[in-house]
């Protein structure tokens, strides 16, 4: 049986500005009723990549199918893709009823059917008794659920979310997220979302393409992301780390290596030849403070950052690496910042990365 | 000089005074007693002169002939110059310098510089005639000087700029995005431009009719030059009243019948721009 | 981009293309026109000249208008700025009632016809006793300057952050001090554009001054009417050709310290 295609695919999708390249032969996959999040800092290509799906760029390279048909040249109004934009772009001059109609509008439904539609959005996104308020007038997080709404009433075939929430208090922000999340199941939509927050995107996502400067670094389910990043680049954007600097001692063939660093020896898994110079990361939660069969590591508590439900703990190495150790249970002494102490982790745990040059 | 903080926010206003105290006396009360004056008979308050006025046929013809003139001025003036305002807010570079410049420029000259231009442009071995002939519409040389379509030429030429620069105003505030959005909920461009595009220029567009047009009907140098005085519009028959039949009775009449015209057209655009901005 | 798309922006440039066309005619008619050699206008000129400029100096009466043009012009903008700012801060500053009122009244002589404008200010300042035209033609050109000031200076000023002056202060300005380095330098530009366009109002303007005339004080543009009425030659294109040449030269530099976009905002 032939391999089923995904349900948007991007392949070797490439765009240059001048001579700057933002997007280097981009490919990325996504199936029907996921919820997809494009993670990046600004400049490494998520909106370029956003917008050629969405037919306002077309790209130098590759190919964009939607649903089995190639819309590469299609332009924008014939794609059956929705936005939400960041700022939102609703139309000033009309009220709320009507921007969420317009799609509608333009297709030439009958009027009836149009009010039907919209009164089903309104209460979909709770705005009933805004209905026909001048979207001027609105807050922030009322704006966007117009845009949410107007985006939905064609039914697309595809949503995109152009950083919609950035504009929000946090609070506000977290509402959304979930409320955005319910929506989307209830209609069951597929959805790319492009968010430079990474709490957002592992909080929504099924799955995260981590992006950086015009590439997919590593496209995974949030777990894997955060636990297996693929490179240093989405070790350091997503969550936190202690990250240390070595060299690759001894390549034995059991999969692991030996790694000189300036704290001492580490092991970790990789296939790396002995010389590499590599990086070395390991997750806060997955450090101990104590003495285990794992790694190992001598170093001066310098804080104690108390948050809540979890505590986080500075040390520094006599080498001046700094570690980054997190806890929900702090030992109740022992905690003075000067106190030396032991810290440990699993061989498992270490994650290892080539030291890249800039690219 | 007093900052600030010591001052009481009314005695700002004072500030407003000079100039204020000015205007009264050399702009309001010479207009108040013009429209007095035109009210004022031999004994005491009357319509005479305007019922005089309207009882002649020939001067609703004139009335007839501004208006109409008028009209065609903006009308040419706006079809022109949407394109040009859009135009002008999608350029960059050159080609912006180019156009900002080609509008500008000839606000800064003279009318009568213009009104003589074309004067030359418009004779029956000018320019225009030439190119006609050479695209040929014409078949002999026409001379276009002394007829309203040269004199509408001639205007909108002169008027072009006001008409353009309200509407480029307004169309590089709108915000891109808002015909991206339309296009992504499957509007064509057609409809992206009749219900996004114009609706939110129409400000722009009534700020430059009303410029425009109030000009036109006040227009008297481009008529005079490129018309001659068989074809009489309100603004040169005022002046042909004072300056060469000397009858002041009449130049007021008209000058009041002029202002009315002109204050009703500002009157009405600005309650049609404040009923647009609030209906949204 | 759609069939649609690319055909309305190609359109779209076409009439940009020949509306500069159409602007710019009268313009580059009026340079050609000033160097022919004959007497008679014609497009192309049978042959080329410079003695419509040669007798630019002696012409009768030139010198003169534009002496006249000129201080008119010069004093009446400097009036307007005076009074036009003073006025812009209280509307701006200032707390009372009517100030949209007053702000429209001090717009209005750019809407009213300026032939109307020049009618009732003959017959009142015939009134008023006024018989200098010297000073006519004065006090008459403040008022159509008086709103391209106000205009634009009230514009600047609603976009001025007035806080910047507190800060000054609180960095060791005295009041004066702070508005002479902090808010003159933001409105320069208001004033510079206002200026501008005030100057070349006044220079242009023929409705109001064509009733203060006499034998010995005339404005430019009423003595280049009188030139195109007695003596159709072309040394009015030559005079033109000046007055091209220095609206050029005033457009350059006011690109330069404000940047031609700023002198669109209308």
């Amino acid at each position: 049986m032939a391999p089923v295609l995904p349900f948007l695919d991007i392949v070797a999708a490439s765009k240059r500005f001048g001579v700057a390249t933002v997007l280097d032969g981009v490919g990325i996959g996504v199936a029907r009723g996921e919820f997809v999040s494009l993670l990046g800092p600004s400049g490494c290509g998520k909106t370029t990549l956003l917008r050629i799906i969405a037919g306002l760029l077309t790209p130098d390279d590759g190919t964009v199918r939607l649903d089995g048909e190639d819309i590469t040249r299609k332009p924008p109004h014939r794609r059956d893709i929705g936005v939400v934009f960041q700022n939102y772009a609703l139309f000033p001059h009309l009220t709320v009823s009507e921007n969420i109609a317009f799609g509608l509008q333009s297709r030439r439904v009958d009027r009836d059917e149009i009010r039907k539609a919209v009164a089903g959005l309104l209460d979909l996104v709770h705005l009933t008794e805004f209905a026909d308020r001048s979207v001027r007038l609105l807050s922030g997080g009322q704006q966007q659920r117009v845009a949410v709404a107007r985006a939905l009433a064609v039914k697309p075939k595809l949503l995109l979310f152009d950083e919609p929430f950035s504009a929000l208090d946090r609070k506000l922000r977290e509402v959304m997220q979930i409320e955005l999340k319910r929506l989307l199941r209830e209609v069951a939509a597929t959805a790319i979302f492009v968010t430079h927050d990474q709490d957002e995107a592992l909080t929504m996502s099924d799955r995260v393409a981590v992006m950086n400067r015009g590439a997919i670094d590593q496209f995974a389910e949030p777990a894997a992301v955060y636990h297996r990043p693929a490179t240093s680049f989405a070790l350091g954007f997503v969550g936190l780390s202690t990250r240390l600097a070595g060299t690759v001692r001894d390549a034995p063939s059991n999969g692991e290596v030996l790694v000189e660093t300036s704290i001492g020896s580490v092991r970790g898994a990789g296939g790396f030849v002995t010389g590499t110079p590599v990086i070395v990361g390991i997750r806060p939660e997955r450090i101990r403070i104590g003495t285990g069969s794992g790694n190992s590591a001598k170093a001066t508590l310098t804080d104690v950052v108390f948050q809540g439900s979890k505590t986080f703990l500075h040390f520094a190495a006599s080498s001046g690496d700094q570690f980054l150790v997190e806890t929900s249970d702090p030992p109740r002494i022992g905690l003075e910042p000067g106190s030396v102490l032991d810290l440990t982790w699993s061989v498992e745990d270490t994650l290892l990365y080539p030291t890249e040059s800039t690219r | 000089m007093i900052p600030p903080e010591k001052l009481k926010a009314s005695q700002i206003g004072l500030l407003a005074v000079p100039a204020v105290a000015y205007l009264v006396i050399f702009y309001v009360l010479p207009l108040t007693w013009l429209l007095a004056h035109s009210f004022a008979g031999r004994s005491g308050f009357t319509f005479d002169s305007y019922a005089r006025f309207f009882a002649d046929p020939f001067n609703w013809r004139v009335i007839g002939n501004t208006l109409r003139i008028a009209s065609l001025v903006t009308l040419v003036c706006l079809v022109v110059g949407y394109p040009v305002a859009v135009a002008l807010a999608q350029a960059h570079g050159i080609a912006q310098v180019v156009l900002l410049a080609s509008i500008i420029l000839p606000l800064s000259i003279g009318v009568i510089v213009k009104a003589f231009a074309w004067q030359i442009v418009l004779r029956r071995d000018g320019v225009v005639s030439q190119a006609l002939m050479a695209l040929g519409i014409w078949d002999e040389p026409q001379r276009l000087l002394f007829t309203e379509t040269g004199l509408v030429l001639g205007a909108a030429n002169v008027f072009l700029p006001f008409m353009i620069l309200p509407i480029y105003s307004v169309v590089k505030l709108i915000d891109a995005r808002l015909s991206e959005a339309a296009a992504t909920l499957g509007a064509t461009p057609a409809y992206r431009f009749l219900r996004i595009t114009l609706p939110l220029t129409l400000p722009g567009i009534v700020t430059g009719v009303t410029f425009v047009f109030s000009l036109a009907v006040s227009m008297f140098v481009i008529p005079s030059l490129l018309i001659g005085d068989r074809f009489q519009t309100l603004a040169t028959l005022t002046g042909r009243a004072f300056l060469m039949m000397r009858d002041e009775q009449l130049g007021s009449t008209t000058a009041v019948v002029l202002l009315a015209f002109a204050v009703t057209v500002v009157i009405a655009s600005t309650w049609l721009v404040r009923r647009l901005g609030s209906t949204e | 981009m759609t069939f649609a798309e690319r055909a309305s922006s190609i359109t779209v440039w076409v009439v940009a293309t020949a509306a500069v066309v159409f602007l710019l005619t009268p313009l580059v008619v009026t340079v050609i026109a000033s160097f022919g050699s004959s007497s008679v206008f014609t497009l192309p000129p049978a042959g080329w000249s410079t003695r419509w400029f040669e007798r630019l100096p002696t012409t009768q009466g030139l010198l003169a208008s534009v002496t006249a043009s000129i201080q008119i012009a010069a004093y009446s903008t400097l009036i307007s700025l005076v009074l036009g700012t003073l006025c812009a801060i209280a509307l701006v500053r200032g707390q009372f009632r009517g100030r949209e009122a007053i702000a429209t009244l001090l717009v209005s002589p750019l809407m009213v016809p300026g032939l109307v404008i020049g009618v009732a200010m003959l017959q009142a300042f015939r009134e008023y006793g006024l018989r200098d035209v010297w000073a006519s033609l004065l006090f008459a050109h403040v008022v159509i300057t008086l709103p391209y000031v106000v205009r634009t200076v009230l514009a600047a000023l609603s976009l001025f952050d007035f806080t910047l002056i507190d800060a000054a202060r609180t960095l060791g300005c005295s009041y004066p001090g702070a508005l002479r380095k902090v808010l003159v330098p933001a409105l320069s530009p208001a004033f510079l554009t206002s200026g501008m366009f005030a100057f070349l109002a006044s220079m242009d303007n023929y409705p109001i001054s064509i009733f203060f005339t006499d034998a010995w004080t005339k404005t430019l543009p009423i003595q280049m009417l009188q030139y195109v009425e007695e003596r159709p030659d072309p040394t009015i294109a030559a005079i033109s050709t000046g007055l091209i040449l220095l609206a050029l030269i005033a457009l350059v530099i006011s690109d330069r310290l404000v940047g031609l976009r700023r002198l669109a905002d209308f």
